[in-house]
């Protein structure tokens, strides 16, 4: 029962991530591979300010949305500049760098040990046990999450996101600041990252950077890939397969360390089937 | 102010190649000019410098009579009420129709843009136009699904949807059969009758003479005749341009 | 994603050398060619399959990126996801020459791009191969009317590049150890220096990679060998500031 609840109180925590960048990738076109970073940066965030400085979980989030906020910004406004093929690659080494942050600033990040220890906020008092009161504090955040992403893409924010994927030049040329509409989106998307991040670190109550390496990127994309692009319950498919998965292969009787092996090579399988055999995933609306 | 838009001495070089050579030409408000020429003439060059997707090296923009530019960027066309159709026909692909047409609709400024909804009074114009292009009925259809002549149908219907008051049909009737030619050059006439310019880059020299009031020649980026269609198709260097000596 | 391939050179000579026990030349000979099969495979299955779904660039990233992730764990589940060292009596053996001394290792690894090069420039130059890459460069459906099998032949370039991707690899293993992550970290380290250099042109890359690694070495001599890597990332935001194009600019 309590794996249970663990299980999906990860499922919404990555579903989350996957809405996050769904938004930039799958509505908006860009195809940004260092949303792994933003998570990162809400997972130290908290980590460092409920461990170290013993703030309470919900000024821990609010900074982590502060700092998303800046570092998105000028990522964003860098990585604009670029399209395609050369976005993924600019934006992968971004991951790089501030993969590469987390590693050598020790003296903040602690570096390759890690942070742990990290607490689960306390929520309801003592009424419910821990593990569950956990997962409600993780739906209180998902489900609006959810719900502004789903108003969003409806508005004409979203049709404007979308005209921008198809095709950015005409949409200009229709009269929408292509620039702004890019960089806002982005913004929002790594703000929502951020938000899993700190959720994630409460969670695993023990972070390290390469949680948040490029790989990590890589499977954010894998999940809305899979659950199809440009759609929000595709995002939520797409967690509940990748998360849910690797478990059960663990759960055959594979050891700890050849788990992670196999959460790779499936959410790599996973990529690779999807963009040969179904592009659209399981629920998408858009295909590359 | 009867000229909603005069270029004067435009020049573009690519290379080395010269696009278009100190061309200046003028175009009146509620008007449809025709823009022919050989291929390689420049006409498209024109389109695109005219929509802001290329810079000119040279030249002046004036706009309605009074307002001087040097160059319009690609962020600005819209501000000057400019928009324009494309030979390769690019449309929203992976979106319906009625969306392609609700965007250029849609609230722009990203602020508004979050915190609105589609109104019915947006819906009521789109659910006008598409009926007007019959595109209605599709108006759910992927834009990639469409066949040749409703693309461009829906082209048209973007550009309706705009409040762009200056409007460039590159090539629209390339590839069409008679009744749909017929269908788009009404379109294109009321457009004409609600105050419109119309540019029409063109072969086809039969919509040329039924459709303009006045005819630019372009012949190596260099303005070669203009006039009534009539008799700028009469003048001999025209045919020669066209037909080789 | 050649790049990536290149890790499993390394660990095929490990394996080869170490539980095989097959001798130097061999294994390194084998590592070269496992890995330019596996390059030629994920060819086959994948990537020629997308070329002729006229798929984008970015599909076929997103693509790559797929696969270097299943060889990655595949590697890391038959190796571990330890750090190896080859080895060690492989290479040993020092020389002198001019007063220095210089690792047999070292001169592998100054050798074989000089080796590959060479090769490389011969294939091109005295065979015809040289001749049918550049038409198909140039125009592949032309080159196609003319009779010649581009897929085919592309699946040919794969599996070379995969093969000396594996021979940097194999060479990195022998001067830093092996580790099934190394494919990424070259990979990231390439892009870098592409971008610092120009994207999408060659001169770009050479030039991009000689000043990253001078400028990574400086560091790593005068300040510590933590932040070596930091500095290449900072070059790049740099780069990507003020010069976004990258240094040497070339129109396609």
């Amino acid at each position: 029962m309590e794996y249970f609840i663990y299980l999906t109180t990860t499922i919404f925590i990555y579903a989350i991530l996957a809405i996050s960048l769904n938004l930039v990738a799958g509505y908006t076109g860009l195809f940004s591979m260092t949303q792994a970073s933003f998570f990162g940066i809400g997972a130290y965030a908290s980590a460092i300010l409920t461990t170290r400085y013993g703030l309470p979980f919900s000024y821990s989030i609010l900074v982590g949305i502060l700092i998303t906020t800046l570092v998105s910004f000028l990522v964003g406004i860098i990585s604009n500049n670029f399209k395609n093929d050369y976005y993924m690659l600019v934006t992968l080494a971004f991951n790089a760098i501030i993969f590469g942050l987390f590693v050598n600033w020790q003296s903040v990040t602690h570096g390759s040990l890690g942070i742990y220890g990290i607490q689960k906020p306390a929520l309801l008092g003592h009424l419910f046990p821990e593990s569950i009161s956990f997962l409600i504090l993780v739906f209180i955040f998902f489900l609006p999450i959810y719900l502004i992403s789903y108003f969003m893409v409806k508005s004409p924010f979203g049709i404007a996101l979308r005209a921008i994927r198809e095709d950015e030049k005409v949409a200009q040329l229709f009269g929408y600041n292509i620039k702004n509409y890019k960089l806002s989106i982005f913004i929002i998307g790594a703000i929502m990252a951020g938000i899993a991040g700190s959720l994630f670190a409460s969670q695993v109550s023990f972070i390290s950077p390469p949680s948040f390496a490029l790989s990590e990127s890589i499977f954010i994309l894998s999940m809305i890939i899979l659950g199809g692009l440009s759609d929000l319950n595709g995002s939520l498919l797409g967690a509940i397969f990748l998360v849910i998965l690797p478990e059960f292969l663990s759960f055959i009787g594979f050891s700890q360390e050849v788990a992670a092996q196999m959460r790779q090579a499936l959410y790599g399988l996973a990529l690779v089937f999807i963009i040969l055999y179904c592009p659209k995933g399981i629920l998408g609306k858009y295909e590359l | 102010m009867k000229i909603s838009l005069a270029i004067k001495n435009i020049r573009k070089n690519f290379n080395g190649i010269i696009a278009l050579d100190d061309l200046s030409m003028e175009f009146k408000k509620g008007s449809i000019i025709g823009i022919i020429g050989p291929n390689g003439s420049g006409k498209t060059t024109l389109a695109n410098i005219l929509s802001g997707a290329i810079t000119n090296d040279n030249g002046l923009f004036v706009f309605d009579e009074c307002f001087e530019v040097k160059k319009i960027n690609p962020d600005e066309t819209a501000f000057y009420k400019i928009s324009r159709t494309f030979q390769d026909v690019r449309l929203f692909n992976q979106m319906s129709v009625l969306d392609n047409v609700l965007t250029v609709i849609s609230e722009k400024s990203i602020f508004d843009s979050i915190f609105s909804k589609h109104t019915d009074f947006h819906l009521k114009k789109v659910k006008k136009i598409l009926e007007e292009t019959d595109l209605w009925e599709k108006r759910n259809c992927l834009a990639a699904n469409l066949s040749y002549g409703q693309k461009k149908l829906l082209e048209i219907a973007r550009i309706m949807a705009s409040d762009a008051k200056i409007i460039i049909f590159d090539e629209i009737f390339s590839g069409l059969f008679p009744e749909m030619i017929k269908k788009i050059a009404n379109i294109i006439k009321s457009l004409k009758d609600e105050g419109k310019t119309v540019l029409v880059i063109e072969h086809n020299m039969k919509i040329i003479t039924d459709l303009c009031n006045h005819v630019y020649v372009l012949d190596n980026g260099r303005l070669l005749a203009k006039g009534r269609p009539k008799k700028v198709l009469e003048e001999e260097k025209v045919l020669e341009a066209y037909l080789g000596k | 994603m050649s790049h990536g391939i290149a890790m499993v050179g390394g660990y095929v000579v490990f394996f080869a050398t170490s539980v095989l026990g097959w001798n130097i030349f061999l294994s390194i000979f084998s590592g070269i060619f496992a890995s330019g099969i596996i390059g030629y495979w994920a060819y086959v299955l994948v990537f020629l399959p997308l070329r002729k779904r006229k798929a984008s660039s970015m599909t076929m990233m997103i693509a790559s990126i797929g696969v270097l992730s299943i060889v990655q764990s595949i590697v890391a589940f038959l190796f571990t996801n330890k750090f190896q060292t080859m080895p060690n009596d492989l290479l040993i053996g020092k020389t002198h020459i001019a007063g220095g001394i210089i690792t047999n290792t070292q001169i592998l690894i100054i050798f074989a791009p000089f080796i590959v090069l060479l090769g490389m420039t011969l294939l091109y130059k005295k065979t015809s191969f040289g001749k049918i890459a550049e038409s198909i460069a140039d125009n592949e459906n032309l080159a196609k009317i003319v009779g010649i099998n581009t897929d085919e032949f592309i699946g040919y370039i794969f599996f070379i590049g995969s093969a000396i991707s594996g021979l940097s690899g194999i060479s990195s293993g022998f001067s830093s150890g092996i580790e099934p992550g190394m494919g990424s970290g070259l990979f990231i380290k390439g892009i870098i220096a592409s971008i610092i250099g120009g994207i999408g042109n060659i001169r770009g890359g050479i030039v991009g990679s000689f000043l990253l690694s001078f400028i990574e070495n400086i560091v790593a001599w005068k300040i510590s060998g933590e932040w070596k890597d930091i500095i290449s990332f900072i070059m790049l935001i740099a780069v990507l500031i003020l010069r976004p194009t990258g240094i040497i600019n070339e129109k396609k």
